[in-house]
This record gives C-alpha cells, sequence and structure tokens, in this order.
C-alpha cells in the first residue's frame, strides 16, 4: 500500500470525526470529489491484514448508521468487497483475520432489518391484477383475463411479504451466515442506481469467484485465490444474478456476463431451480438485445427504437383472439346440436356434464369441471355445483333455428377438433346463479365478453337482469398435451368454465 | 331550405370521409360541393390537393429512418391544387389553416424543409383549437407537430456551420439545448394530440356502429385505421430522443404519459411495445431507491441520467387545451414500487400477447408464429426477472402456465415452465414438464438430475428417480462434469431403496448397490473437492454398520467441507457408535455452535446428555431447543394480512388440519429415515402441504406444518427424557402437548405406551402400544415394545410374531434382537436364543444413539 493512499484514507478517517452534525450533508455529497479515496478504501479491504481496516470498517459503519442516504450508499459500494473478503477468510478456515469486516456486515445488517421504531422491518409489495384498475389498465379492455385456479384464490391486490421479518444476529455461524449476506445484498440491489462502475465490477467478480473456486471451471477463468468450494444457497445466487443484471444492462457487458455465466454453471451444479429460472431468463431476454459495450463513461444500453405500430401478425392466421369469435359460432351450434352429440363432447371432456340432457326436463347446469381429480381448497368447493333452471336446448329451439345450417356444418368442424367446451348451458333463472355467478361475475364482469342478443324473445321465467351471454375462458385445455403417468394422478389446474346465460 | 340542408349534410358527409380517410370517395363530394355554390370552389381545391397528398402517401408510404426524396412528378398537381386554396385567399381561417398545414406536408415529403418551416411559422399551431375541433383536423394538427419536429431535426439550428455539436462555445450550446427542447416539444404535442385524436376517432366510429345497428363484424374497419408514418413519429420519436441523450427520467415519464392515456384499438399495439419498453427499463435501469411512482413528480437529480447532460428540464413544458383521457376513477391501483409497476405493465403485455398467439401450425403463418412466439416470451423472460426477485414463483409458474399455448416444441419455454414449478414447490407436475424437456433435449444432463432431485426428495418416486439417474449416467463423454452427480443420484435411490426395502436380501442386494455407486461417484468427481461422494459414502457404509470405514470416509468429507453440517452429525453418530459418547457430545456441541438452530442436532444433543450428563442437562437442551422454535417461528408481523404474517399465524390457519394427519416417523424432521409406510402416512401431510404452500407463496422450503412438527417432536423428546428419569406425571403432560399438535401421530401413542409402562399398568400400554401400530404397522420401537409386554402377559408365540415381524423391517435393530432372544428362551428354544442374544450383542457393539438414516439424503 503506497504511503500516498494511506494519507488520504488517514486523512478520511479523521475528517468525519470532527464534524459537526449540520455539515453532515454537505460533506456526503463533497466525498464524491475525492478521486483518490475510494481506490485507496478498496486497497485497505483487500489487503486483509492492513492496521486500516479496522477504522475504516469502523468509520464505513459510522457512515452507515448516520442515516444520511448519500454516506449510506458511501459503505454501501463497498458491499461486493467487504463480501468476498469475509468469505474468503471463512473459506480458508482463518476465523479470527476478518472480525472487523464480520462486525462492520452484521452491523448493516442490524440496522437495516429494525424500522425506526426499532420493530421487525418486513420487505412487502402489492401484486398487481388486471382485474382491479391501475392508472395503466382498465379490467374491461383486457380482454381474456385468464381465469386461473391462482386467479380465483387471490383476486384483487394482495400484499405479499418477500423478505421478513429477520432475527438479530450477534455473530456469522455457518447457518445464519447466507441468510444475512443475502439480506445485506437485497439492500445492495436496492440502491444498485447509485453504484459506481467499480463496484459493479466488484460484484461480477464477487459472483464469479464464490461460484467456481473449488470447481473445475475455476482453472478456465484462471483464478487462483482459494481454492475450497464455497457454500452457497439459491436465494443469495438469485440476488447475485439480479446484480449481475443491472450490471450487464449498465456498461459492464464483459465482467457481467461472465459473472451470469459462471453463477448458471454453479446453479446447475447444485440444482437450483430459483437461481437457473431467473439465469436463464436474463441470458434468454438479452439474447436478441446486442449490448453495448463500454464505450462511454457510464453508456446504458438502455436503447429504444420507433417501432411500426401496426400488427405484425398477418390478419388471416388464427390467434387466440381470431379463436374465440370460432368457438361461439360453434357454441351456438352446441346448444342446437343433437344430445348424442353434446354427449360425445362431455365425454371427450371428462367433466361433469348435466348427465341425461333431455330435452324437456333437465334443470340447467353449471357445471365446472376440471380434468383430473383434486384441485385446490377454493376449487374444490367450487366442483360439481349445480343449479336449478331450465333445460336451454327446448328454449334455443324457438329462438335459433334459422342458424342451423351453418350450424351443422360447424358441428363436423367440432367433432374432429375437440374443443375445451366443457358446458354450454343456459341459465334462465338469474336467480338460480345465486353465488357462483355473483363472485364471478364480481371478479370478472369486465373480462366477460357481452354479445348483445336483442333477438330473444321475452318470457315470464326470465328475470334475468343482465342479458347477453357470458363466457369466461380459463386455462385451455391446461397441460392436455402431458401425457400423465398413469401412477401419479396430479392435480392440474386446468378448469373450464362457461356460463350462458342466453335470453 | 333544402339547399342548405343538403348543404350542410354534404359537409357532415365531407367531414366523415376525411375522418375515416375514405380519400377515394373525395372527388365525387367534391364536385358536389361545386355544383353548389362557385365560394365553395376553394375549398375544392383544399380537398382535392388533401386526397391526392393523403393517397399519394398510401400507396408511397414512408419508411421508418428513411428520408424523403425531392420532388415527385405526382405531386405537381397536389401543389397546383393546394397553391389554388392558398391563393384566392377566399377560405374561411379554419380551413386557410389547414391549407397551410397541407402545404407545409406537401414541402416535406418533397424534401423542402425550409419551405416547410415557413409555412408552420404562417400558421400560429398553439392557437389552433383543439376543443370542439373535428376528428380529421386532430390528426392534421398532430401530423403537423410531428413533421415540424422532423424538419426542425433535419434543418440544422443556426447556420450549418454551427451546428457541429462539438463547438464549444457556450452561446451555440445553449441553442442546441433549446433546439433540442424545441423538437421534443414539437413531437410530445404531436403524440398527445394524436392520442387524443385516436379516442376520438373511435368514439365517433362507435357511435356509428351503433347508431347502425351493424353487426359486430362490421367493426374491423375501425382498425383498419392505421396511424401512418407522421403519427407513428409523433407518438415514439420524443422518447427516442430522451432515451438517445441518456435523459431516463423523461424518457420513462415520456413512457408513462402514453401508457396513461386510455387505450384504443390503434394504440394496442403500441401500448404492448411501450409497456414491455417500459418494464425492461424498470427492471435492467432502476432499483427501488431511485424509483418514482407513476403519480409523482420525477427527482430532480437522478443518477438515471447521464450526469453530463445534468440540467436539462425534468417534466414537460407546454400545455394543451386538450389533453387525451387517461385513465381515471377511485381506487385506481398505482404502482409504488418498480417491481410492482413492472409486474403491471408486464402483464398487461402477457394478455395482449397471449392474444395474439398463432395457433395455426400450416407453414404459411410460420412467420407470423414465430413473431408471436418471440414477443411473447421476451414478456414472460420479463415476468420471470421481476417475479424471480421477489421469490413469487407459486404466480410464476401459474404464468408460465399460460405461455403453454406457445410452447409446442419451444424449449426454453418447456424448461422455464418446470424450474418455475419446482421452485413453487409442485414437485410432481414438475416431473411431468421435466420429462417434455428431456424429451425435446436429451443431451442436458441438468434436467433428469432436477427430476431425480424432485423424486428423491418431495416425492419419493424411487422408481423413476432410477430411470432419471440412469438417464445421466449413460450420457457418458457429453456429460462429465455431471456424471459423478449421476452416480450420486443413483446411489441415493438405492440407498432410500434399501431402507424401504422389506425383505433383508433385498435390502442387502440395495445396499451393495448403493455403496458402489457411491465409489463411482467419488472415483468420477472430477475434482477432489466435491465432499458429497465421500459423505453419503461413509452414511451408506454406517448404515450397514462397517463403521471404521465409514468413519475414513467422513474425516474426509470434513476435510474438504468443514462446516458442512450433515457430515458432522454422522461423525457424532459414528462416534456414538462406537461409545465414544464425550467425543460425539463435543463433536455435536461443536457443529451446534456453528448450526445453533439445527433441531436435527438439538435431538442428538438431548440423547448424549442423557447418556453422559444425566437426564437434567437433557431437560436444559429441550427447553433451550423450545426457546428457540420459538424465536425461529414467533416472530410476529405489524401488516397482518393473511399473507404477510408470521410462520406461526400462517400455521395456525391451518391447524384444522392438524387432526388429518400424522406426525412422521420420531426422528426423522426433514426427510430422513423414510420408510414406506411412514411416507404413507405422511403423503397426506404433503398434499396439503402443496396445497398451502400454494396459498402464501413466500413460505420456506418445508410446508407450514413444518414448525408444528418440530414442536410435537421438541415435546416428545422430553417425555422420553422424564420417562428416562421415572416422572410419569410430567411425560404425561409433555407427551399431552405433542398430543394437541398430533393427537394421532404414532409416536404419542408410542410415548403413551412408555408412560402406561412406566405407572406398571400393562393392558394399557398394550393398548397405546396396538393403536399406535394400527397407524404405523411397521413402527419398529413400539413393535418391540409390544413384543415385551406380551412376553411379559406370557403369551409367547404372539409376542415372537410380533417381534420377527420387527426384526424383518429393521433388521439392525438390537434390541429387538434381544427381545426376541428372550421370548425365545422363554418358549424353550436355547439355541435360537442364543444366535438372537449373539447377534443383538453384535449389533449393539454398532449402535449409534440415534440411527443413521436421522441423516437427511437429498440431492
Amino acid at each position: 500500500m503506497l504511503a500516498m493512499d494511506q494519507g488520504v484514507v488517514e486523512e478520511w478517517l479523521s475528517e468525519f470525526k470532527t464534524l459537526p452534525d449540520s455539515a453532515v450533508s454537505n460533506y456526503a455529497s463533497s466525498l464524491k470529489d475525492k478521486g483518490a479515496l475510494v481506490p485507496a478504501l478498496y486497497k485497505v479491504i483487500r489487503e486483509n491484514y492492513s492496521d486500516l481496516l479496522e477504522p475504516v470498517c469502523h468509520q464505513l459503519f459510522e457512515f452507515y448508521r448516520s442515516g444520511e442516504p448519500q454516506l449510506q450508499r458511501f459503505t454501501l459500494q463497498f458491499l461486493p468487497e467487504l463480501l468476498w473478503s469475509l468469505l474468503s477468510v471463512s473459506a480458508a478456515r482463518d476465523p479470527h483475520t476478518s472480525g472487523c469486516i464480520e462486525a462492520l456486515l452484521l452491523g448493516i445488517y442490524n440496522l437495516e432489518i429494525v424500522d425506526k421504531d426499532g420493530q421487525s422491518k418486513v420487505l412487502s409489495f402489492t401484486v398487481p391484477s388486471l382485474s382491479k384498475p391501475s392508472v395503466y389498465h382498465e379490467p374491461s379492455a383486457i380482454g381474456s383475463i385468464a381465469l386461473t385456479e391462482g386467479a380465483l384464490a387471490n383476486h384483487g391486490l394482495s400484499r405479499v411479504v418477500y423478505s421478513g421479518p429477520h432475527l438479530q444476529r450477534e455473530t456469522f455461524t455457518a447457518q445464519n451466515r447466507f441468510e444475512v449476506l443475502t439480506f445485506l445484498l437485497l439492500c445492495y440491489n436496492a440502491a444498485l442506481s447509485y453504484m459506481t462502475s467499480t463496484s459493479l465490477q466488484s460484484l461480477c467478480q464477487l459472483s464469479s469467484r464464490v461460484c467456481i473456486c473449488g470447481y473445475p471451471r475455476q482453472h478456465l477463468r484462471r483464478y487462483k485465490g482459494i481454492s475450497a468450494r464455497l457454500t452457497v444457497t439459491s436465494d443469495f445466487l438469485v440476488q447475485l444474478i439480479t446484480g449481475i443484471h443491472y450490471a450487464l444492462c449498465n456498461g459492464e457487458v464483459e465482467l457481467g456476463s461472465k459473472a451470469l455465466d459462471d453463477v448458471l454453471y454453479r446453479a446447475q451444479l447444485e440444482l437450483f431451480p430459483e437461481a437457473l429460472l431467473v439465469g436463464n431468463a436474463i441470458k434468454s431476454s438479452l439474447h436478441g438485445a446486442a449490448l453495448k459495450s463500454n464505450n462511454k463513461e457510464g453508456a446504458r444500453s438502455i436503447q429504444v427504437e420507433i417501432t411500426p405500430t401496426s400488427s405484425r401478425i398477418s390478419r388471416n392466421a388464427v390467434t387466440s383472439l381470431s379463436i374465440r369469435g370460432h368457438r361461439w359460432k360453434r357454441h351456438d351450434a352446441v346448444d342446437l346440436g343433437s344430445p348424442d352429440e353434446l354427449m360425445d363432447i362431455s365425454e371427450v371432456d371428462e367433466g361433469v356434464w348435466p348427465g341425461s340432457a333431455g330435452p324437456d326436463m333437465t334443470p340447467p347446469t353449471i357445471t365446472i369441471s376440471n380434468s383430473v381429480t383434486t384441485l385446490n381448497l377454493g376449487a374444490k368447493a367450487m366442483k360439481k355445483c349445480r343449479f336449478g333452471g331450465r333445460s336451454s336446448k327446448d328454449k334455443d329451439k324457438d329462438v335459433g333455428l334459422p342458424t342451423t345450417g351453418r350450424a351443422a356444418s360447424d358441428n363436423t368442424e367440432l367433432s374432429v377438433k375437440r374443443l375445451t367446451l366443457t358446458s354450454s348451458q343456459s341459465v334462465p333463472k338469474a336467480g338460480a346463479l345465486t353465488s357462483l355467478t355473483r363472485t364471478a361475475s364480481a371478479v370478472f364482469s369486465r373480462s366477460f365478453e357481452q354479445v348483445a342478443s336483442g333477438s330473444a324473445p321475452p318470457s315470464s321465467n326470465h328475470t334475468a337482469s343482465e342479458a347477453g351471454r357470458y363466457s369466461c375462458s380459463l386455462q385451455e385445455d391446461g397441460m392436455g398435451y402431458l401425457s400423465p403417468a398413469p401412477n401419479h394422478t396430479q392435480r392440474s389446474p386446468s378448469i373450464s368454465v362457461h356460463l350462458g346465460t342466453d335470453l | 331550405m333544402t339547399a342548405r340542408k343538403s348543404g350542410s349534410r354534404l359537409e357532415t358527409e365531407l367531414e366523415r370521409c376525411r375522418s375515416e380517410c375514405q380519400w377515394d370517395k373525395i372527388p365525387e363530394l367534391v364536385r358536389q360541393l361545386s355544383a353548389k355554390l362557385i365560394s365553395n370552389d376553394d375549398l375544392g381545391e383544399l380537398l382535392l390537393g388533401e386526397c391526392k397528398l393523403q393517397t399519394y402517401l398510401k400507396e408511397n408510404p414512408i419508411k421508418q429512418g428513411a428520408s424523403p426524396r425531392g420532388p415527385r412528378p405526382k405531386l405537381v398537381e397536389v401543389r397546383k391544387h393546394l397553391t389554388a386554396a392558398l391563393d384566392r385567399g377566399n377560405l374561411k381561417a379554419d380551413y386557410l389553416q389547414e391549407a397551410s398545414l397541407l402545404m407545409a406536408k406537401l414541402c416535406y415529403v418533397e424534401g423542402e424543409y425550409r419551405d416547410a418551416l415557413g409555412h408552420y411559422s404562417r400558421v400560429n399551431m398553439d392557437d389552433m383549437q383543439l376543443v370542439g375541433a373535428p376528428v380529421y383536423r386532430l390528426s392534421m394538427i398532430a401530423e403537423a407537430y410531428a413533421t415540424k419536429g422532423l424538419c426542425l431535426e433535419k434543418v440544422p439550428a443556426v447556420s450549418p456551420s454551427l451546428s457541429n455539436k462539438n463547438t464549444s462555445s457556450p452561446m451555440s450550446n445553449r441553442n442546441t439545448v433549446d433546439r433540442e427542447q424545441e423538437i421534443i416539444t414539437c413531437y410530445e404535442k404531436s403524440g398527445d394530440i394524436a392520442l387524443l385524436y385516436l379516442q376520438e376517432a373511435e368514439k365517433v366510429c362507435l357511435v356509428i356502429f351503433f347508431l347502425m345497428f351493424s353487426p359486430i363484424c362490421a367493426l374491423p374497419s375501425l382498425s383498419d385505421l392505421e396511424l401512418g408514418y407522421f403519427l407513428e413519429t409523433g407518438l415514439q420519436r420524443a422518447h427516442v430522443i430522451h432515451f438517445k441523450n441518456g435523459n431516463l427520467t423523461r424518457g420513462v415519464g415520456r413512457f408513462r404519459e402514453i401508457l396513461r392515456a386510455v387505450e384504443n384499438r390503434t394504440t394496442q399495439s403500441l401500448r404492448m411495445t411501450i409497456a414491455r419498453q417500459l418494464a425492461e427499463i424498470l427492471l435492467r435501469g432502476m432499483c427501488e431507491q431511485s424509483y418514482w411512482s407513476p403519480l409523482e413528480d420525477p427527482p430532480t437529480v437522478s443518477p438515471l441520467d447521464d450526469p453530463t447532460r445534468q440540467g436539462q428540464a425534468h417534466s414537460k413544458n407546454y400545455s394543451l387545451s386538450r389533453r387525451p383521457r387517461v385513465y381515471s376513477g377511485e381506487n385506481l391501483f398505482c404502482p409504488q414500487e418498480n417491481t410492482e409497476e413492472a409486474l403491471l405493465l408486464l402483464l398487461i403485455s402477457e394478455s395482449m400477447a397471449n392474444r395474439d398467439a398463432v395457433l395455426s401450425r400450416i407453414p404459411e403463418h410460420n412467420n407470423d408464429r414465430i413473431i408471436s412466439l418471440q414477443s411473447a416470451s421476451v414478456v414472460y423472460d420479463l415476468l420471470t426477472i421481476a417475479l424471480g426477485r421477489r421469490g413469487q414463483y407459486e404466480m410464476l409458474s401459474e404464468c408460465l402456465e399460460r405461455a403453454m399455448k406457445f410452447a409446442f416444441e419451444e424449449f426454453h419455454l418447456w424448461y422455464q415452465l418446470a424450474l418455475s414449478l419446482m421452485a413453487a414447490g409442485k414437485s410432481a407436475r414438475a416431473v411431468k414438464v421435466l420429462k417434455e424437456c428431456i424429451r425435446l433435449k436429451p443431451d442436458e444432463p441438468t434436467i433428469p438430475l432436477l427430476a431425480v432431485k424432485l423424486c428423491i426428495g418431495p416425492l419419493h418416486w424411487l422408481d423413476e428417480g432410477e430411470c432419471f439417474a440412469k438417464m445421466v449416467i449413460d450420457m457418458g463423454e457429453k456429460a462429465v462434469e455431471f456424471r459423478a452427480k449421476g452416480y450420486l443420484a443413483i446411489g441415493l435411490v438405492y440407498s432410500l431403496k434399501a431402507t424401504d426395502a422389506s425383505l433383508r436380501s433385498t435390502q442387502e442386494e440395495y445396499q451393495r448397490k448403493a455403496l458402489g455407486a457411491f465409489q463411482r461417484s467419488l472415483a468420477q468427481s472430477l475434482s477432489p473437492t466435491d465432499h458429497l461422494a465421500a459423505f453419503y459414502l461413509a452414511l451408506q457404509l454406517a448404515v450397514s454398520r462397517q463403521i471404521p470405514e465409514a468413519l475414513g470416509y467422513v474425516r474426509q468429507a470434513l476435510q474438504l467441507q468443514g462446516d458442512d453440517v450433515h457430515s458432522l452429525h454422522l461423525l457424532a453418530l459414528l462416534l456414538s457408535a462406537q461409545k465414544h459418547y464425550h467425543d460425539a457430545l463435543n463433536i455435536i456441541e461443536m457443529a451446534l455452535s456453528e448450526y445453533p438452530e439445527n433441531f436435527n442436532l438439538l435431538y442428538t444433543k438431548v440423547k448424549l446428555e442423557s447418556m453422559c450428563r444425566g437426564p437434567e442437562e437433557a431437560l436444559l437442551t429441550c427447553k433451550h431447543m423450545l426457546q428457540i422454535w420459538k424465536s425461529f417461528y414467533n416472530l410476529t408481523n405489524p401488516s397482518d394480512s393473511g399473507r404477510g404474517s408470521s410462520l406461526l399465524d400462517r400455521a395456525i390457519a391451518d391447524r384444522r388440519q392438524l387432526n388429518a394427519m400424522t406426525l412422521p416417523d420420531f426422528s426423522d424432521p426433514e426427510t430422513g429415515s423414510v420408510h414406506a409406510t411412514s411416507i404413507a402416512a405422511s403423503r397426506v401431510e404433503q398434499a396439503l402441504s402443496e396445497v398451502a404452500s400454494s396459498l402464501q407463496s413466500s413460505a420456506p422450503k418445508q410446508g407450514p406444518m413444518h414448525p408444528w412438527m418440530t414442536l410435537a417432536q421438541i415435546w416428545l423428546h422430553a417425555a422420553e427424557v422424564y420417562t428416562s428419569m421415572s416422572k410419569p406425571a410430567e411425560a404425561t403432560a409433555c407427551t399431552q402437548e405433542a398430543a394437541n399438535l398430533f393427537p394421532t401421530s404414532h409416536n404419542v401413542l408410542y410415548m403413551r405406551g412408555q408412560i402406561a409402562e412406566l405407572r406398571g399398568n400393562l393392558d394399557e400400554a398394550k393398548r397405546w402400544y396396538e393403536e399406535a401400530l394400527s397407524i404405523n404397522p411397521t413402527h419398529v420401537k413400539t413393535m418391540q415394545r409390544l413384543g415385551l409386554i406380551l412376553h411379559q402377559l406370557q403369551r409367547y408365540s404372539l409376542s415372537e410374531k410380533v417381534l420377527r415381524d420387527a426384526v424383518q423391517v429393521n433388521s439392525t435393530a438390537h434390541d429387538v434382537w434381544n427381545s426376541l432372544g428372550e421370548v425365545l428362551q422363554a418358549q424353550g428354544n436355547a439355541a435360537a436364543a442364543t444366535e438372537c442374544f449373539l447377534t443383538a450383542l453384535e449389533l449393539e457393539a454398532s449402535s449409534p444413539i440415534l440411527p443413521f438414516t436421522i441423516i437427511p439424503r437429498a440431492l
């Protein structure tokens, strides 16, 4: 360590102590201008045995404790380097040399896990839902909300905890080490935009080293620090990947992609699904985007171009949207078709079908069928709910006979194509729909397509207030393409619901 | 009267045609118009000029990035019409403005940017009325602003020599900044008015549609409304410039303005692109601390902006008399965090991408399909990044399932789905999807390994696991780095099968196979730094009671990974098998200093302590365990919203399910000692915890039952210590605590039997043991106690039967052999009895304090 560096650090150590409280924020913004300071501090941290390490750690902690955001970020920028220092020492099983780094990291951790009143802090966020209006959308405009089990279970906005509450920690143990470090990385990631490129580079290096030490790839990367394997957790890797992603997109293309590769390599060997998932997604999403390397200082590789606004998909291709129109035609056809054909469809779908669909006396039934047996609790409760009423078919006879010709041709098509029609019945009594419809329409009313049907004749039975036909088309076919192993019946969250209220 | 009426009808018709861009009808209407009044001639010229210009542009659209080139012969006529309209000056002010704007547009098309700007300067565009203006005029104004922006970009700022950006004089620098600002303002106004125009246009069309009662298929005429070069530029050029200049704050602001405007059919595709791009920026270029919500003002200084360009205005500095409608209403959800906003945007894009999924597989639609797949998979990748960051794998797996309509033969989507299912704890489905992944990419060793991991772990599908592991091994040279892992996997499968096997010969066969596999794994390890192979070899040797060999390998494993908790635990158990109880206790205490909250170690500690230091110490440890349990699971959470409450609260919600399930085997807190029947008993638990984990996605790995099981086991351990101290009352109290949690657990019933025995109540004990066995018929310890009681009741042959069954289940239980010997002796079968005693003696010499199988075996 050069004497000059030492001088810079010593000056930095002394000046903060004498600072009055009122001058702290000015001091914080002036730190940027001390060009030689940050590299000198990096050197201190890297050289584990430096005499300055302890006062430096102490000072960094004082910075963090001051609560001044700029000072906190100043400390945070060294976090990757500090983590590496800690991990490499612990891998070398030399527990006494990194005491002050441990103390610093634990100090930051213990400060961050509580809020201002000293209560355990819980980090949570709201999961947005398309069924609730937002500043960017209106539920009615989103044509078909995928009505999955999950959507049914937690419709609306829900707050989800993603970190916390955490326990205060006094020492690092093998058991809590990665829990603490993961949380610290979370704090670091929350301030990524403020991190210098040196800090991001250090993060990439940390990621690479943690992941490859002790594995064959270490030779490939020609890193000769330590050769013991470091235990990692999947959550820790996910946090690393988040940081790497930012680095990758903000100038550190080379180091970043190397680090991402190394993390994925380790995740493969450890069989960590979470890290693989996020890492693969980042790789695939950056695949198309040509990343510009660090050409200018701070060059962001976020670029947008003017894109054509017309749909790039040709009109005559069958899409999910266009097929919905198709289905409606067939849907009509089913209503008019003979009972035999109806039975065929129901068998194909393994659904619960209203059974002997005699044209005159069968009550119309709303059937929620799920192709395989067990479902989530919520869905279980809804399974097989039937409602009284009159059958659709006899009614439809006096309504829609003129279209029989087209319907017949569609019917043949239907039997070939095997649609996901589960049940299509008319429910004349709105009152009979009771809870299910109410729930469904409360949640998804906006998503239903309302097809005007002004031609229905008035009838005394039809007290339904809403005219029209609702359809919620769920998860088409679910996992139908999978050939299920005969031994293990699995719950499959594919439900098909078709509510029809014809008037 | 009639003339005037027909005149106004004509005007309405003209307005409609212009709004709907039906240029082909204009000439006929102009002919009718001119027939009415001479003074209409000028208007006629204007209209003819407009319709010819628009028709030309429709036939020769300008491409993005291409500059218009020089005068076109076809446009000569247009110029003639427009000049005629302008020159005579008879037009009403409104029409005069329109004529000027059209003229300027023509100039732009011909490449005469300065002339175009000249025309614009004659019309004060900012004064043009937006309120009450006909629809077509909105479009015209929007185009005019865009065109003006384009011209300003083409024409150098002051003079050609000064326009060079490198000029350092502050004056010209000032000029460039102002100029840039003017350009951006032009584009932003153009974009705003364009959005307004599109909203109005759709409204008008809808009104017409409803008035005409036309069938639904008439609507598409609406979506034919295409934006064209000028409006497209106006809508997008502003943010493109912002990002090019490194001004992220304003770019994001502009994106949000466009997205907040109520959508219509024409803007859908644009919105989808912009929503995705904004999500990308939020995920790639922002963090929690640099985020500001869409309804807040942006920060004045932001790390997101290019520092060299600080000082630019951060918000827009113009106002319009009318702005596009934005989403409004009560309780609008407004994101407060970058992940929230990214998620919302991605969900919106996803719903659109999903709608555009091309389903037909005929070759003509190949391109369309690829386009729809690409745009969707970008969205799904970003969703994965956003949700993965927040650990919401449950929701992610649901989203990715919706991607399955794109997924035919698409490995990436299948693999991501499989991984998300795995991360969400939906193991069985994950294995099925992984099978499809293997079919699509048979060379990839990670996939079958992931499947084995699930088969060995939560699913306990050993036969499937064996198949997958063999796949990895058979990959040979292609997967060198993974072959060691493959052998490890198959070794674990055999090892677990050996534990499950009820026939002694099968058991030994599997043990032999497992040992072989672990040895190969150890040999295959490319690097000598893999401790797992050595550890599992040691564990397998220990299970087959080759204690000294096992000690050797566990030391090897510890050299490689000194703080591995399982290796330390195994070492302690091996030492206890050699009856070095104090050493074992030391090792456990050392391990506990690194893993103070590991209940598995603590159970062993309780056992060892009651052995070497007396039951009082052991009771203290039990108390300590209860404290740890409390601090661990009883962290209360202020924001109590059902989903986000403390672990304990979550679990309490599920307590009603507790009655329906049993506690897994006494000494297997995590995965250890899995035996076929105890698995059957805990299947229910698995199913329930899968359900429960789908309710709260941020849950830890184990189901919500886990804390309760741990608690029950702590109580049972305490009860055992009390029984060993001959304190039946305390033991009963402890057992009761456990019974409150798991009333039908065989462990609870077994403990009750022991207490009854302690009280000398043999009949009651027998009844408890029989109940325990009816729940878990292979619980060896119960069988042994029951055998003993039957022996005392002098029902020798039944006792012998029970004990023989117990030996069949676990041939290494020395106390069972001992009891069997006693029964045989009592029956007078001295020779067989001797053999049993000898076996018991031999086994006892290598018996650990707790079975080796309490150490979990997992990949």
